[in-house]
């Protein structure tokens, strides 16, 4: 970057606000942001160099480690892929138990992201609740999948575990009480006086600003795109599902979508839990080969998948585009420069909720 | 001097700062790391502040699984964090590099090539309370007597 500028200020890669190491730089004028740069790189481990040339029951679990906060979303895509090119039918019970566990998942990575971003404009009060309240959700994830974070629960033609009568029961008192809570946050949120003077109108990124920077996930929808990959999912069409969408593009119309899309996954588990049909949850099938594109939204966006198998399931070929690339690029080129206080970085950084280790695999 | 030794003895074991860094991990650790913050597990009646500053850390957190780019930046961080400290590497990526340690891979572990580890915790990722009984059985033990001990 040309220096015309007073200072040129570094963040990161170790950043107390930042969860993973990226480098922000920012080429100042007193405290304005004229221009910002991202350095990345600091979390390749080369997944997809791994992944070629091993079979499926290999990579099913590679895939879930490119992104420990959004690993069902990685696992959901990728057996997707797996199962359009070898043509195994997935039954309806299992097909609805894999939103119930994506949605799921959703809360609890939009949680977090906002839980971030609080802890980042120092609001700990509102971020701990949070992080509480996530805790339920992960609750609720471990009842049903066996585990926190890396949760292997789809494979091609099903799922491993049914809901358990006792399950079900836990996971409709459980997601009453995450409703009623981030119900209470989120109007702590939308009323906050001191909360809008951080938020409200601070990086903006507007419509035709997230056409030109192909931004996706929440980050284009509170920019009034009305863009989700979920209206193209068969499952999700059944549930009748339509996307939510902000006009603002600032901060808070970021961090108010999310809440937004919070209760819009309850009542899409709401939704999945009455219609659940009884059934098997395995279908069985052998993987083969073939060549396809798999997407899915993620938490954070758009996630696709390019897969090329051979006839024993063997993976000759993957590619793996994630949503934060865009998004990452959307606030360093667009949202930050024109942020009026150096303070202000961090939460507009945070705000597009950048997942680097997803971003570099 | 003995009265004083323990003094910082209980001080130590009761103040312990936490500072943590990822060196390539998928996050999963990290967020576990994270999830110790909530209320439930509530850290700071152990004393534990977490703050991700080393120059005022007692415990480094280690997670992720060597990529090159840490390989000068760890043992920089490292030399910053004042004495007494211990390191502990959280997670199977630190230890043995876990799934992504094949062939064709980047990552150069472990991170022990690099930086002393006072303590593992292996899982993938470890759950809170795991990361918690780490952090609070290491710290007593490796700052007892730190001044006696020194050579």
């Amino acid at each position: 970057m040309k220096k015309v500028v007073d200072v040129s200020i570094p963040l990161g890669p170790v950043h107390p606000c930042w969860k993973e190491p990226a480098r922000v730089k920012c080429e100042t004028r007193g405290e304005k942001v004229l221009a910002a740069e991202v350095e990345l790189g600091y979390m390749k481990k080369g997944i997809e160099r791994i992944m070629k040339g091993r079979p499926w029951q290999e990579v099913l679990f590679l895939a879930e480690r490119v992104c420990g906060i959004c690993s069902v979303i990685h696992n959901m895509v990728f057996i997707e892929g797996m199962e359009a090119v070898s043509g195994i039918a997935v039954p309806d019970r299992a097909a609805y138990l894999r939103v119930i566990v994506n949605e799921l998942d959703r809360i609890q990575s939009h949680l977090l992201a906002n839980f971030s971003f609080c802890y980042t404009i120092e609001h700990e009060t509102l971020a701990m609740y949070l992080l509480n309240t996530r805790e339920r959700a992960m609750d609720c994830l471990e009842r049903i999948t066996g585990a926190r974070v890396n949760k292997a629960f789809m494979i091609p033609g099903g799922v491993r575990f049914d809901l358990r009568d006792n399950d079900r029961a836990a996971l409709l008192t459980d997601l009453d009480w995450i409703q009623n809570e981030v119900d209470r946050y989120t109007r702590m949120f939308d009323t906050g006086p001191l909360i809008a003077t951080r938020t409200k109108g601070v990086g903006i990124l507007t419509q035709e600003q997230a056409r030109i920077a192909r931004a996706v996930g929440p980050t284009a929808r509170a920019s009034g795109i009305a863009e989700d990959v979920r209206l193209a999912h068969p499952t999700y069409r059944k549930l009748n599902f339509a996307p939510l969408v902000r006009m603002e593009g600032d901060n808070h119309a970021r961090i108010m979508l999310r809440f937004g899309e919070i209760f819009q996954s309850i009542g899409l588990i709401h939704r999945c839990l009455s219609d659940l049909p009884e059934g098997p949850i395995r279908g069985g099938g052998t993987c083969g080969a073939g060549e396809t594109v798999s997407r899915g939204e993620a938490p954070r966006g758009e996630l696709s998948y390019f897969i090329l198998s051979d006839e024993y399931g063997r993976i000759v070929d993957i590619a793996i585009r994630t949503p934060s690339i865009m998004n990452i690029d959307a606030c360093t080129h667009f949202m930050l420069p024109g942020v009026t206080s150096l303070a202000d970085v961090t939460s507009v950084f945070v705000s597009a909720d950048p997942c680097i280790a997803c971003n570099e695999r | 001097m003995n009265l004083l030794q323990d003094a910082k003895n209980w001080v130590r074991a009761r103040s312990i700062h936490v500072a943590y860094v990822d060196v390539g991990s998928c996050n999963g650790c990290d967020i576990e790391v994270l999830a110790c913050l909530a209320p439930r597990y509530d850290i700071e009646q152990y004393g534990i502040l977490v703050h991700n500053n080393p120059r005022e850390a007692d415990i480094l957190l280690v997670v992720g699984a060597m990529t090159p780019q840490w390989i000068d930046k760890l043992p920089a961080l490292w030399a910053k964090i004042p004495a007494p400290k211990a390191a502990i590497a959280i997670g199977n990526c630190p230890i043995s590099g876990c799934v992504y340690n094949r062939r064709e891979t980047y990552i150069l572990g472990p991170v022990s090539k690099y930086i002393p580890i006072a303590a593992e915790v292996p899982g993938c990722p470890p759950r809170p309370t795991e990361i918690l009984s780490a952090v609070l059985s290491v710290a007593p033990t490796v700052f007892r007597d730190y001044e006696v001990k020194r050579p």
